[in-house]
């Protein structure tokens, strides 16, 4: 089964030297994630300034400058990968490295054709 | 009530969670195990009441559900990981009766940590344990957590999708994730329990409650019988449970711990948590759990010695908050300090628990903090902390003592 980790973090977070430690902290999990055959898939977002949101109110489409949702935790990026189970999938969500604060939200991919 | 009703009652009240846990586990289906549990039931009582009972009415109903179970699958058409080969097609329930029974595979445990899944939100975890383990209907569940009926269907099926969509696994956890999910296990029986218990301050018709939660942490640590923590929840609330015939008056008024009557202890429940304890002092691994029911164990010394080593149960507190601080410890270490140091003491203490803005609305500190003043002879801070304390509305039991204090004060 397929699950989507979604990474929340705190985008105002800028210390250079520790953002570093992180960035090779993930490429180190994509790494391990590749060996172990879990990995799907998986990005590095640019920051949520660089975002336009597509909204439909009543079938009426506007744009938007900026995030889905305003708030202090943006979405960061995600992986996607094959896990057996929900245990097994929020074992490699814990070692989603980042900041002092931020969350990973383990989502279950809807299988095309499923119910 | 017939013959077959009354072999039915008595067998689902002693093998019928052992059943609900294999079919459930079996079937990797809530629902269906449910649904075919109940229809082993029906089928039972007309059976038995024209044939007899069978030789082994466990047996019987597991067998019969198990093949509901099958049927319901085959029916739905859903592909079940959990049934390998398709199954052969099941004598009619009648010719169970003299077929060879499979025992009843011992599947609580799985299920009680598929149950407590730390990914379930902490009530619904709860709700799913009572239900599924215990078979406590839904109406009583919404009952006890001053819900309506629907609301906790709601709940419940929303816990169930979410163990199915998201795929949480009916095994027993795998070690690194060991001592996460024994955790989410002890703290949804000890919120169960504290309900329960809770509750019975205002009714004795949480006494069911309490009972389910007693026999659950019981099973719990003879499934696990090493781990230590399990042993001393189970301790813990033996203690606890065994004071419940001493906390309320004639009046309905509680009454406090430390002025209970102790010959209506139950000494048979002190006396398996004292020995549930030493097991757990045996693995040598000190925890949250073992120290609760080590002060509550210093309580229940009093049976013996006529006394209650305040000292000692400050002492207590002071190694619980340094492994698992919370408000409600650090207001009895300061009652606890109270009267082993004097009045002073205690108020000092309460004086510096932390997030004292929080404590202002809550019941617990006012009650503690009208004691402690009452004690260092401050009758009227005693009497503030007290109307304090019932502006927050407490239960009729806390009530009635609360307002009695505070006419001893006044008068």
């Amino acid at each position: 089964m397929q699950y989507l980790l979604i990474i929340y973090s705190d985008e105002a977070f800028s210390n250079q030297a520790t953002l570093q430690e992180i960035s090779a902290a993930h490429m180190r999990l994509g790494a391990e994630l590749q060996e172990s055959g879990a990995m799907v898939g998986g990005n590095r977002l640019r920051p949520s300034a660089s975002a336009t949101t597509v909204r439909t109110v009543g079938g009426a489409q506007s744009l938007h400058d900026g995030p889905y949702a305003e708030t202090r935790e943006q979405l960061a990026g995600y992986y996607l990968i094959e896990a057996a189970d929900l245990d097994a999938a929020v074992a490699w969500a814990r070692k989603i490295p980042g900041g002092p604060n931020y969350a990973v939200e383990v989502r279950p991919i809807w299988p095309i054709g499923g119910m | 009530m017939s013959r077959a009703e009354a072999i039915l009652g008595e067998t689902v009240r002693n093998a019928g969670d052992r059943i609900r846990a294999a079919l459930a586990i079996r079937f990797r289906d809530f629902d269906m195990a449910e649904e075919a549990f109940a229809f082993a039931s029906l089928r039972a009582v007309e059976t038995w009441s024209r044939d007899g009972p069978p030789r082994d009415p466990a047996a019987w109903l597991y067998a019969v559900g198990r093949r509901r179970a099958f049927d319901l699958g085959r029916r739905a058409k859903v592909r079940n990981d959990a049934v390998h080969d398709p199954p052969e097609p099941a004598p009619d329930p009648e010719t169970v009766l003299v077929a060879a029974f499979e025992p009843i595979p011992d599947e609580r445990l799985r299920l009680i940590f598929v149950c407590c899944h730390p990914a379930l939100a902490p009530e619904a975890r709860i709700a799913l344990t009572l239900r599924t383990l215990c078979g406590l209907s839904v109406e009583r569940i919404a009952r006890a957590w001053l819900t309506s009926e629907v609301a906790m269907v709601q709940r419940l099926t929303r816990a169930k999708r979410k163990i199915r969509e998201a795929r949480i696994r009916f095994e027993i956890p795998e070690p690194d994730a060991w001592p996460d999910r024994l955790e989410a296990v002890l703290a949804t029986l000890e919120i169960a329990y504290a309900q329960a218990y809770e509750d019975a301050a205002l009714a004795s018709d949480a006494a069911d409650l309490a009972g389910e939660a007693l026999r659950l942490s019981g099973l719990l640590a003879d499934l696990l019988p090493l781990e230590p923590e399990v042993l001393g929840l189970a301790a813990m609330i033996r203690l606890t449970e065994s004071r419940r015939p001493a906390r309320l008056d004639g009046a309905g008024a509680m009454i406090p711990l430390s002025e209970q009557d102790v010959r209506l202890w139950d000494r048979d429940m002190i006396g398996e948590a004292v020995a549930l304890m030493r097991r757990a002092a045996a693995v040598g691994r000190s925890g949250p759990y073992q120290l609760m029911a080590a002060i509550h164990a210093t309580h229940a010394a009093r049976l013996e010695t006529g006394v209650t080593a305040w000292s000692d149960i400050a002492k207590l507190y002071d190694m619980l908050l340094s492994v698992r601080p919370s408000a409600v410890a650090a207001v009895n270490r300061a009652v606890a300090l109270g009267e082993a140091e004097g009045p002073e003491a205690g108020l000092a203490a309460l004086a510096a628990v932390g997030d004292q803005d929080r404590l202002t609305g809550w019941l617990p500190y006012h009650a503690a903090r009208a004691g402690l003043c009452a004690m260092a002879g401050r009758g009227g801070e005693a009497a503030q902390a007290l109307k304090t304390a019932l502006a927050l509305r407490p239960a009729p039991a806390e009530r009635l003592f609360l307002e009695r204090r505070l006419a001893a004060l006044t008068h």
